[in-house]
């Protein structure tokens, strides 16, 4: 039972690091990122290329990968979602995009990486063994320990930096926040930079435990958006909540149901579904906090 | 210091405003008054720069600012309170009042300026922590007012200031508006469907009707003409 916690905490503090990142986006720009797992998995090709490939430090190779997907991000915003907001008037464009842009960026990393599995060195041996009622290799340790500190960084710096209250401004009320001087394409590119950073991060730490793939990508999307309709679209504390909920259902179900062959994700998206009907805004829908 | 001239300004074809000329002299509180409809919210959305102007010009200080973008026109020493009050529900009253004071960089005069507004509304000390969202109507429309002095602005733009306020408050917050104009020597446009009062705390003032400036002059002659006391006072104590 312990171990079955401790894997749904590790599971749940990366998945509440994804979907922190489709939420903010989703909140400042009403963009769904369909790309959003692929930017996950361009981070962890990135931080693959860096650390395994070139051998050059880990925590270098992770800075990298932060502030390439940062420039991926800003990119994306700058010359496709901003042109495509500006001129059209339906949400189902930035979508169609956003959709678009996954299937552009799968096929860039197939062309720059290939299509193979690729792992990484470990990053530290050992293994934590509490009376074999919890065993975790300490690199998994590190890299949940990690993610929580990302998790922490990310709510210090939007609750307590000039930057992060003008995004939480400008996802709450933008004409308001227009009207107190917050330059809406500027702080909409910071925003989706610091979306797609945040899923390249994910990528870079993940690499390290269960390597990278080009399949990762859509499924990756997926589980980000349940993330975030059980907490709630564009809520902060919702998308923790969703990703730790996610985390410890897939950890439980799956020892659970172990005997029943792969049906752990069938079970979650039929509760998905039964729980959204209840309840459509999710656990704590409202418009950013 | 704020002059608008001829100014067009229309909703998909529809005439918002039709050649609206005005002018604000520094140290004035003006107010607009006139029906839902009239225009009022256009003008002061043209300000901003949230809407585009089609034809005409509005000069601020001797310079154009009909052409740029609303972050600058804030940076420039214009403010608005916008309609509705529009406060950011989830942040807490001091994390509002500081987004006011976004276009400032000037940290020891920022936090003096939050002394300030704190000293000016009390009872947003009290709310200091709490969420925004959870103010009562009357609580929210001081928070918005001293958010906008937070960026400490040369003009003011006020929206509807007593719109949805329980009439004991909106006595207060005309008061505040006065002090305002006089302490802080910050001029004022304000635009009201509570015509009285508008008209009771303005110096000067402009009636609309269906995007045009129907009449103006001085507010106390304004409270006394016979065609302003039939179309926008009738009835109303």
């Amino acid at each position: 039972m312990e171990q079955i916690l401790v894997n749904g905490a590790y599971l749940g503090a990366q998945y509440a690091l994804i979907a922190l990142g489709l939420t903010l986006i989703f909140a400042l720009m009403n963009v769904l990122n369909f790309a959003h797992g692929q930017m996950y998995v361009l981070g962890g090709f990135v931080t693959y290329t860096i650390y395994g490939q070139l051998g050059m430090p880990y925590a270098l190779a992770l800075l990298v990968t932060a502030v390439s997907l940062a420039v991926v991000g800003a990119v994306v915003e700058r010359f496709l979602f901003r042109p495509v907001i500006r001129r059209s008037q339906r949400d189902e464009s930035t979508m169609l995009l956003a959709a678009g842009l996954g299937f552009f960026l799968d096929a860039v990393i197939l062309l720059l990486f290939g299509e193979k599995q690729r792992g990484v060195p470990k990053l530290i041996d050992g293994v934590f063994n509490w009376d074999f009622r919890v065993i975790m290799p300490h690199d998994r340790i590190l890299i949940g320990c990690l993610a929580v500190g990302c998790i922490v960084l990310f709510i210090l710096f939007m609750h307590f930096s000039k930057t992060g209250r003008a995004l939480r401004a400008l996802a709450q009320d933008r004409d308001a926040a227009q009207l107190m001087g917050v330059d809406v394409d500027r702080y909409s590119m910071t925003g989706f930079a610091l979306g797609a950073m945040l899923a390249g991060i994910v990528g870079g730490l993940l690499v390290t435990i269960t390597g990278v793939n080009l399949g990762m990508g859509g499924p990756t999307s997926t589980k980000a958006f349940m993330m975030v309709m059980i907490g709630g679209a564009g809520v902060i504390p919702g998308a923790i909540v969703g990703g730790v909920i996610l985390g410890f259902m897939e950890s439980i179900l799956l020892s659970a149901l172990a005997s029943y062959g792969d049906v752990t994700y069938l079970l979650i998206f039929v509760s998905l579904m039964i729980f959204l009907a209840i309840r459509p805004n999710g656990l704590m829908g409202k418009p950013w906090g | 210091m704020l002059k608008i001239e001829n100014v067009e300004l229309y909703y998909d074809h529809v005439y918002a405003l039709k050649k609206v000329s005005l002018h604000l002299e520094e140290g004035e509180t003006v107010a607009l008054i006139g029906a839902n409809g009239a225009g009022k919210s256009s003008i002061l959305r043209s300000i901003t720069g949230l809407s585009k102007i089609k034809h005409g010009s509005i000069s601020f200080q001797g310079q154009e600012i009909h052409h740029r973008r609303p972050a600058d026109i804030v940076k420039s020493g214009i403010i608005m309170v916008p309609e509705g009050r529009r406060v950011f529900p989830y942040m807490s009253v001091r994390d509002n009042l500081l987004m006011g004071a976004f276009s400032r960089t000037d940290k020891a005069e920022i936090r003096q300026s939050l002394e300030q507004v704190l000293t000016r509304f009390p009872i947003l000390k009290e709310r200091y922590g709490q969420s925004a969202g959870t103010l009562s109507g009357g609580e929210q429309q001081m928070m918005v007012i001293g958010r906008a002095l937070m960026a400490k602005p040369k003009l003011l733009l006020l929206d509807e200031p007593s719109l949805g306020i329980a009439p004991k408050l909106v006595a207060d917050i005309a008061r505040a508006i006065v002090q305002i104009n006089k302490e802080e020597k910050v001029s004022v446009l304000l635009v009201e469907q509570n015509s009285r009062m508008a008209l009771r705390i303005s110096h000067r003032a402009y009636a609309l009707t269906t995007g045009a400036v129907a009449i103006h002059g001085k507010s106390s002659d304004l409270l006394e003409d016979e065609r302003v006391q039939a179309a926008y006072l009738g009835g109303e104590l």
